[in-house]
Formats: C-alpha cells, structure tokens, sequence
C-alpha cells in the first residue's frame, strides 16, 4: 500500500467528507422538521388529512432510498425540479428521514403521560402553553434514543448519493481508487474508515442519552 | 334580566340532574349535589361507582351529557342559555383556574424542579414574572413543609413528598375550590399520614373541598358531609356519624362493615 | 404523463421484481443462518467468541450496504475466487443482514422469562435439551415480527446490489429509465411495485404475529 497516495488525495478526500457532514446534517435538520411537522398535522381532527399523512409515511417508508433519489434527480425536472445533486441529495435525504421521524414523533407524543397533560389543564394553561412546556420536554427526552438512531441510519445513506454524483466520501473514495487502480485497498480503507465514524457517532449518541435522561431516572 | 343573586349566596358546587354515560355504559345516574363554602365533602365507595368521574366532571375533565354542574353559581363546560354549546376554550380555563385539583398519581412535571413544578402556573397562567413567582412558589412549599426540597427534581422525591407538592402546585393558583382524586391511594402507607395533615391544615383554614377517598378516619373526623355512591347513584349524603355509622341503606352497611371490622375508625 | 410507456415496462419491470424478491430471500436465508451461529456464539461461546461476534455485528452494522457490497465485490477477485456478481451481492446482503439478525435473536432470547430455563434445570434437563426445547422455540416465536420487518428491510436494500451490475428491479428501472427518458412514470412504477411487495410482507406478517399470539 502506498500512503504518498492517500496523501496526495487529501484534499478531495477532505472535501468529500465535508460534503458527507453537510448532507448528514441538513439532510438530517429538513427531515426533523418536516417530521415534526407531518407528526403535529396527524393529531388534527380531519380524517382526510390523516389518511393523506399516513399514505405519505408508508409510501416513503415502504420504498428503497435510491429509487426515491432518482425519482427526484432524474424524474425531477419532468415536473419543473432541476436541482443539483447535492441538493437534490438533501432534499431526498429529508424526505426519507422526515417519515421515520414523523413516526418517532408520533411515539413520542403518545408516552406522554395522560396525567401531566391533565394536571397542566385543570391549572389552566392554554393549549400551546402545554405543549410547548410539558408535551415536548417530556416527550424529547422519550425519544432521544430513536433520534440518535435514525441519525446514524442517516449518515450511512450519504453513501447511496455518491450514485448521482455527489461528491460526498465514497464518491471521493471511489475515483480515487479508479484512479490509481489499487481498487481493493481503497474500498478496504473505505469500509474501515466509515466504521470508525459510525463507531464513534454512536458512542457520541449515547453518552447524550445518558446526559439527557439523567433526570429523569433520578441518577446524578 | 333578573338580578343575579350575591356570590356569598351561591354554593360553591352545585349538581343537579347530571348524568354521564362511556358509550352505552351509564357511569353516573341523576347526580343532585350541593357543596357549601368552606364545606368538605368526602366521597366514598366501591370501585367503578363513579366516584372520580364525578369530581373530574366539576372541572370538565370529563364531559357530562345532562343535568347542570355550576361552580359558584357559573355552569360549567357548557353556555347558559336556551341552547346548549360546548363552553369554549377561554372560559373553561378561566374556571379552572378557580378550582385546584390534586390527582392520584400525583402528575408532576418530570423535567422541572419542585419549585419548577408550583411556579410553571404562575407564570404561564396568572402571568407573573418568573422572580415574583419564585418567591410564591417557594412561600407554597413552606406551607406544605417541603422548603429544602424545592430544587430537587420529582424523581428524587418520595410519594408523600411528591403529593406535597402537587397540593402546593395547585394552592399556588389560589383556588376557591379544591378537588382530590385519591390522593392517598398510590401512596406507601407511612407516607399517607404528611399528606392528611396537609389537608387537614387546609380544611381547619376554611379551604372548600371535595375528596374521594377509602380514607374512613380522614372522612369521619374533617369532613362536614360525606356522599356515598354506589353505581352512579347517591346512595346516601349527610354528616360523617350519619353515613359513616347510622346509615339504614344495606349497601353502605356491607361496604363499611371491613373497615369497622378493621376498627378503622 | 405518458401511460404507455409503463405498460410496455411492466413486463419487464415485473420480472425483475421476481429477482429483487429471490435475492432478498436468500440474502435472508443467508443472514438467518449466520445471525443464529453468530448470536449463539455471543451468549453461549467462550471469550474469544463472543468479542469475534462483537465485532462483526460492529463491523457488519456500522459499513454502509454500499461499500460492504463494493468491499465483497472487489475483495473475492483480489483473494482469487471468481464469481457472478449475483452470488457476491448475496453474500454481502446476508453478512450484512446476519449483524441485525444476531442482535434480534440475542434480544429475543434475553427476553424470554428465565425461570422457564430454570425450572427446566431443576427438573434435570441437560443443556442441549434446554436449548432446543425451551429457549429456541420461544426466541423464535419472540423474534418472528421483526424477522419479517428485516425481510422487509432487506428488499428495500437490494436496490443497491444494481451498482454491480445485478439486474433487479431498480437497475432495470434505471434502464427503462434513461433509454424512454420517462424517468417520472417509470421510477413511479418502480417506487409502487416496491410498495405493494412491502405492504404485502407486513400484512403477511401481521397475520403471523395474530397467529402466534393466539397459540
């Protein structure tokens, strides 16, 4: 193996990571948000909206990442949507991760216990006033776990981008080794670097699981 | 329009003909109550009598479909009138904010500290700047004994202590009227004592309350009237001595007669 | 939108759908029999097994499907075996999918109520015994829901084996795709076949689930 190579590819490499941090993280905010949002407008009294939400959650649910990818980067511009491809990655990294959060939410709202909601209204607090101060700290700390573990679901998805062309780190890893032909050696790189990350993303998870629910549980 | 009679006139809780009923199961039947202010009324019976959908239908926990609950002299979760309309949001919170309940479980706030957990109302409800509130949270918890523990979370807390401070959450808001769901019930035994001296506390300075209790002694010896119902129905409403040990009614006798075995009371 | 377009891809659509399913379930298959050696090495191994097991589910749940399916295409050439690409892609599918089976099977064994073990002790049963008759067939039955939504994972993970070459229902898709230059209406079509194959499995599933928690 020839390390002056690796050194020579720092700087794509280093920008392939990058861009692998910035899908990660938008990807992952749009898909919070919009999550929130489906997860909020289900709890609406109106059938047809439910039923609208819920079609849209099991169809994202119940389709692969990559055929959602294309259908947005190459079916796109068929209906006015030309973007580029790390947009486009974003956007469809949102996408997907906004029905898995949808449902986290949705969880997460129902192990709210009755009880503190109930205790909230006979004090007369307004509805907003209660989910802003009981429903969401509570239910936040609920599902800190399933947060964290859709997170890391997510930063193993930028790979699919590298397909369209994103130059996330597989991408960047991928020339590289077309390049100079040690394909092997690369890939091998390649698959011990990315469990490194996901390693160390998860360890990261947990000790804020811990941080987070320390109160609850009543641990110092 | 007539004239409205004084507020010192009106009952503080007023039932009459209120019915309830899950789907097709009829929970409460042709309720007629009166509470008086500064009155403690204890409500006791069997499991699945009706005795907490009762209390809860006085703040609208629960909705009744006939018959009228008014709050001092004020109808409640409905619009007076010819028609009858669900009450709207506003108003409803604006008679609950009269009335301070106390639940079983005790339902404190996780996330927030004891003092936390007293001052929230104050400040998202009466609209007081969190200092001010502080300050009447930290006056509430003295009331109840629980001053050193106002930065601890609930989950260091034991039960009574817990139940202390649900009482002191809801006293905060200075209610005319306080409702307690067994507020015993979910409590270790020797804890169940620091919360019935609370409540005694508040009953001797004049506080309307209605309790729903298995607590015989608390009933015989603080409160003025004691209802006893038994599936949906009333089955008997008077002094303490009157339903507690003179009742005629067989199906007040049979319930009391494990806790006079018991010499509970 | 241009209808005619999908009933002409249908067919072929429709046949490698046939593929993407025959590979999930041998990847399945694959994945099944690993994870259960895996898992049975963790709990009942010696030391040096149950960290090898670690680390594979490790390894195994923490490199993408992408890069572990490009590692097994281009590690196989590399130690001088030579295979069809179809037979490397199941293979990495069922390596991958053995990391999450492990763990289910672990879970689903810790779940079973362990004074049934113990009173099987008591009575004398040997080891062996204990295993095939009371904790196996338990943890099975424990694990069956999300066995079935790991299957369902698993087809939705075989889109990828098109990057090396593999004809299944996303790469024939793309074909369709680029040569019609209908991209909207034919991943459309492929995005509902997916759909309706994965909705059938969970429905197929519920009906297990209801089934096993009457016996």
């Amino acid at each position: 193996m020839d390390w002056a190579l690796y050194l020579h590819y720092g700087p794509s490499l280093a920008s392939g990571f990058l861009v692998t941090l910035l899908c990660w993280f938008a990807g992952g905010a749009v898909g919070i948000v919009l999550g929130f949002v489906v997860a909020v407008l289900a709890r609406l009294p109106s059938p047809p909206l439910r039923w609208l939400l819920r079609g849209y959650v099991e169809a994202v649910r119940g389709t692969p990442f990559l055929v959602q990818l294309y259908l947005l980067y190459d079916g796109g511009p068929a209906i006015g949507l030309r973007l580029e491809a790390t947009q486009t990655g974003i956007v469809a990294l949102g996408i997907y991760g906004s029905a898995y959060f949808a449902e986290i939410f949705r969880g997460g709202f129902n192990a709210v216990p009755r009880g503190q909601v109930e205790a909230a209204s006979s004090l007369g607090m307004t509805p907003p006033a209660i989910m802003r101060r009981i429903r969401l700290p509570v239910m936040l700390v609920a599902i800190v776990p399933a947060l964290t573990n859709m997170m890391i679901i997510l930063s193993k998805e930028t790979v699919v981008l590298s397909i369209i062309t994103v130059p996330e780190l597989m991408y960047q890893m991928q020339s590289m080794a077309a390049e100079t032909f040690a394909t092997f050696e690369t890939i091998l790189a390649m698959a011990l670097l990315y469990w490194l990350m996901v390693e160390l993303v998860a360890r990261l998870g947990r000790s804020v699981e811990r941080r987070v629910t320390a109160f609850m549980t009543g641990v110092a | 329009m007539m004239s409205q009679p004084s507020l010192a006139d009106q009952p503080m809780v007023q039932m009459r003909g209120m019915s309830k009923s899950f789907g097709h199961h009829a929970v409460l039947r042709d309720i007629n109550l009166t509470v008086e202010r500064s009155e403690v009324v204890c409500l006791i019976g069997p499991s699945g009598s009706g005795k907490s959908t009762l209390l809860r239908c006085i703040n609208f926990l629960e909705t009744y479909e006939s018959g009228e609950v008014r709050v001092e002299g004020r109808l409640v979760g409905y619009t007076d009138g010819p028609h009858r309309r669900r009450m709207g949001g506003r108003a409803l919170r604006d008679i609950r904010r009269g009335i301070g309940m106390v639940f079983q479980h005790f339902n404190l706030w996780p996330h927030m500290t004891a003092l936390g957990n007293v001052a929230e109302a104050l400040v998202r409800v009466r609209g007081l700047k969190q200092a001010e509130a502080n300050q009447r949270a930290l006056d509430m918890l003295t009331r109840v004994g629980l001053t050193d523990k106002a930065n601890a979370y609930p989950s260091r807390l034991s039960g009574g202590q817990q139940q202390r401070v649900a009482i002191a959450r809801s006293l905060a808001m200075e209610p005319r009227l306080m409702l307690f769901d067994e507020p015993t019930s979910a409590l270790d035994p020797e804890l169940v004592g620091e919360v019935l001296q609370v409540m005694r506390d508040l009953a001797a300075e004049g506080m309307t309350m209605m309790v729903v209790t298995h607590e015989m002694g608390f009933a015989a010896s603080v409160a003025d009237r004691v209802a006893f119902l038994d599936e949906g129905h009333i089955v008997e409403y008077g002094p303490p001595r009157q339903v507690l040990h003179e009742s005629a009614e067989p199906r007040v006798r049979q319930f009391l007669q494990t806790y006079h075995e018991r010499n509970s009371f | 939108m241009k209808w005619s377009v999908i009933f002409d891809a249908l067919p072929y659509l429709l046949e490698a759908a046939g593929t993407t399913l025959w590979v999930s379930l041998l990847g399945m298959a694959l994945g099944q029999v690993l994870g259960a050696t895996i898992c049975i090495g963790r709990v009942a191994g010696g030391r040096t097994l149950a960290r090898f097991g670690a680390l594979y589910v490790s390894f195994f749940r923490g490199v993408p499907l992408l890069v572990l399916l490009l590692l097994v295409y281009y590690l196989l050439p590399f130690i001088g075996i030579d295979v069809p690409p179809l037979v490397a892609a199941i293979g990495a599918l069922g390596m991958s999918s053995a990391a999450y089976v492990s763990e289910i099977f672990r879970g689903a064994l810790y779940a079973v109520p362990r004074g049934q073990a113990e009173a099987a002790a008591a009575l004398g049963f040997p080891a062996t015994a204990i295993w095939r008759r009371i904790l196996l067939p338990q943890a099975l039955r424990i694990s069956l829901p999300a066995l079935i939504n790991e299957l369902i994972l698993l087809l939705k993970a075989s889109s990828l084996i098109s990057v090396v070459g593999v004809a299944e229902l996303t790469r024939t898709g793309h074909s369709f795709a680029a040569a019609t230059y209908r991209q909207m209406e034919i991943y459309l079509t492929v995005a509902c076949i997916y759909l309706i194959m994965n909705l059938a499995l969970a429905a197929m599933g519920g009906l297990v689930e209801r089934r096993l928690a009457r016996g």
